[in-house]
């Protein structure tokens, strides 16, 4: 498609029409404006800042679901990781010594880089398909986890609730709860997320990332350390995943083994209804996010439509087909 | 070609190594835990690794068929076909031909649409199957909500699926047989030659005149007709049907078709492999029950496991 608009300006309109992300920024526009008319107050701040807080664990996902599939990866072990980081986290906390906060925030990190390490030594340096490896380590993540916590629950420090709503901190400086009111600590998360991959794409890591994704032997044959730049891939996606894990203890104050599970297969489809290709090398991370708030909204459509919820997963499997159908039946109308 | 032991061993090596595998876990079970290592045991593993094995054809021919093929949809068509069709045959013998016929329908729609999706409009097979399978789940969660699932498989399907003769599983007759016809297919007739061929070099395939994409809508075909029907021999063997019957069976099938030995990018099938992978995994998880590990331990270990074989002989380090 960009061949033949090449000669063109680079300003038209056809430059952004035809990129598949644009239909996929089409549906969005769509879904709010839906959502906006079955929710009176949707524009409130208040409403925005709930909804934010639903969204954000599966926006930092598909963010890392995206960084990996964009590497050539993919990454089927990311709610077992999200699940396990909650376990550490609340296993380290001890209610009633805040510093255990800051002990829990260092070695979950620690863990959240481990994590990402044993995933790409079995995508870059063993070359596994990484559908199988990362259904591998899944189980070796769901499996410490209810080690550690058998049963959901646990402990947190009180002030892990600054990663949800700073107002629930008891003598936390009134100006931070103001803040905190309008900027939400979901958001300062997910922009966390958004600049780490800003400074990551600028440098080479970011490049290469998109290099070994489009195609594996060429850049190994250029001299990039495809298997570094793979694992680089992973560790990423398992920082956001980290930053998801605080949110969730912040929120619910305790840790669960298995409540990450179903977020994994759809942080994938965020991802490439946001137009990752799965075949790696295409897209962007900042799409996902697109991908992602439609499958959000598609939940809460069918929450005010009064839909029964026993629809909620067919509907929303069909929006997901249909989202990264659009752009293939919308490229082969435009090319008649 | 020639055939040679040496050449024989080279393409069985995967198939060997699984086995061996298979025969050391049996072992070790039979030094540590009593009562392992007995011939109702085994049979027992096996016959609960039949399911899996079935579940790993319909992944086998559409991984086979290349481009990426996956089909991530086999356990949720199953317990679609399970629930819709235990109404049906409400405990008769009768009504088995019509559950039959609703399987066969449901599993040819839904491998079409999986097909014509991934196929035909190019789109990843991975998402569409995975899209898919939120869709069953949801027909089944709206089918099941508000109201019990009754009915009752038919009494000739329960001897078939659960029962034995003498303590020897029947399931096991049904899948050897399946076995023959699909070695026969593979290895005998030309589609088992189509098949591999836009596997391995779909352009080659092409040229030499094959429908590319009608042969990999097929794949798709054949796979959910196949795990419609292992859904009615799933209800058979558990006697109800429920919501998430055989959701728990989808990733496992992918691991049996990588422990077998098949290549996840297509080209080469070996069902007996295929059914020793599943066999594994299958002793694995009652080896490590009967260590009496627990849920943690048990995942785990399996995860351990699984990673380690999967370094060893699913890793393509060797070929650059």
């Amino acid at each position: 498609m960009n061949k033949t608009n090449q000669g063109s300006s680079k300003l038209a309109l056809s430059n952004y029409v035809f990129r598949p992300e644009f239909s996929s920024l089409l549906i969005l526009i769509v879904m709010f404006a839906i959502t906006a008319i079955l929710q009176e107050n949707f524009f409130t701040i208040k409403s925005i800042v709930r909804n934010i807080n639903a969204f954000a664990p599966l926006i930092l996902l598909s963010m890392g679901a995206a960084v990996v599939i964009i590497s050539g990866g993919i990454d089927l072990s990311a709610g077992a990781a999200l699940s396990l980081f909650t376990c550490v986290l609340t296993t380290v906390m001890k209610k009633s010594d805040p510093i255990t906060g800051i002990y829990a925030l260092l070695i979950t990190f620690a863990v959240a880089i481990l994590v990402g390490v044993v995933n790409g030594i079995g995508i870059g340096y063993l070359r596994i398909p990484p559908v199988i490896v990362t259904f591998a380590t899944s189980y070796i993540w769901l499996g410490i986890g209810l080690f550690l916590r058998p049963t959901p629950g646990g402990e947190s420090v009180a002030w892990f609730r600054i990663f949800y709503n700073p107002g629930m901190v008891e003598g936390i400086s009134p100006h931070i709860e103001q803040f905190g009111r309008v900027i939400p600590p979901a958001l300062i998360l997910i922009l966390i997320a958004c600049f780490i991959w800003f400074i990551v794409s600028k440098t080479k890591t970011g490049r290469y990332i998109y290099a070994v994704g489009s195609n594996n032997d060429s850049a190994y044959a250029s001299g990039i350390n495809t298997a570094k730049v793979q694992m680089q891939a992973c560790i990423i996606n398992s920082i956001f995943i980290f930053l998801a894990a605080l949110f969730f203890v912040g929120q619910n104050q305790s840790g669960d083994a298995r409540m990450g599970d179903p977020l994994t297969l759809r942080a994938i489809a965020s991802a490439i209804v946001g137009g990752v290709a799965l075949s790696g090398g295409k897209g962007s991370v900042y799409f996902a996010l697109v991908g992602a708030l439609i499958l959000n909204l598609v939940n809460k459509i069918i929450f005010f439509a009064n839909i029964s919820t026993a629809y909620q997963t067919l509907v929303s499997g069909l929006i997901v087909i249909i989202a990264i159908a659009a752009p293939v039946a919308y490229t082969l109308y435009s090319k008649e | 070609m020639n055939l040679g032991i040496s050449s024989f061993l080279e393409s069985y090596k995967k198939v060997i190594v699984a086995f061996i595998l298979i025969v050391l876990l049996f072992a070790l079970g039979g030094l540590i835990v009593p009562n392992f290592l007995t011939v109702e045991q085994v049979l027992f593993t096996l016959k609960l690794a039949s399911f899996t094995a079935l579940f790993a054809l319909c992944q086998m021919i559409v991984i086979a068929a290349g481009g990426g093929g996956l089909d991530l949809s086999v356990g949720y068509a199953a317990t679609l076909t399970a629930v819709l069709t235990a109404s049906v045959m409400d405990g008769q013998n009768a009504n088995l031909g019509a559950a039959i016929l609703i399987a066969l329908a449901l599993g040819s729609a839904i491998g079409l649409a999986n097909g014509a999706l991934a196929s035909f409009l190019n789109l990843p097979p991975l998402v569409v199957t995975m899209a898919m399978a939120n869709i069953l789940q949801g027909i089944v969660n709206a089918y099941t909500a508000g109201r019990n699932i009754t009915g009752r498989p038919s009494p000739i399907l329960a001897i078939v699926a659960a029962k034995s003769t003498g303590s020897f599983p029947n399931i096991l007759f049904i899948l050897l047989a399946i076995t023959i016809l699909v070695m026969i297919v593979l290895n005998k007739t030309k589609w088992g030659t189509i098949l591999f061929g836009v596997g391995s070099n779909e352009t080659t395939a092409y040229l030499s005149g094959i429908n590319v994409k009608v042969v990999r809508c097929f794949a798709f075909v054949v796979s959910g007709i196949l795990a419609s029907l292992t859904g009615l021999l799933l209800i058979g063997n558990m006697g109800i049907a429920f919501k998430d019957m055989a959701s728990n069976y989808v990733m496992p099938s992918i691991a049996a078709v990588v422990v077998g030995g098949v290549s996840m990018s297509g080209g080469d099938g070996n069902f007996i492999g295929v059914i020793l992978g599943a066999v594994f995994l299958q002793a694995l998880t009652n080896l490590l029950i009967a260590f009496g590990l627990g849920d943690a331990g048990k995942w785990l270990v399996f995860g351990i496991v699984l990673y380690a074989l999967l370094s060893f002989y699913a890793s393509n380090r060797r070929s650059r």
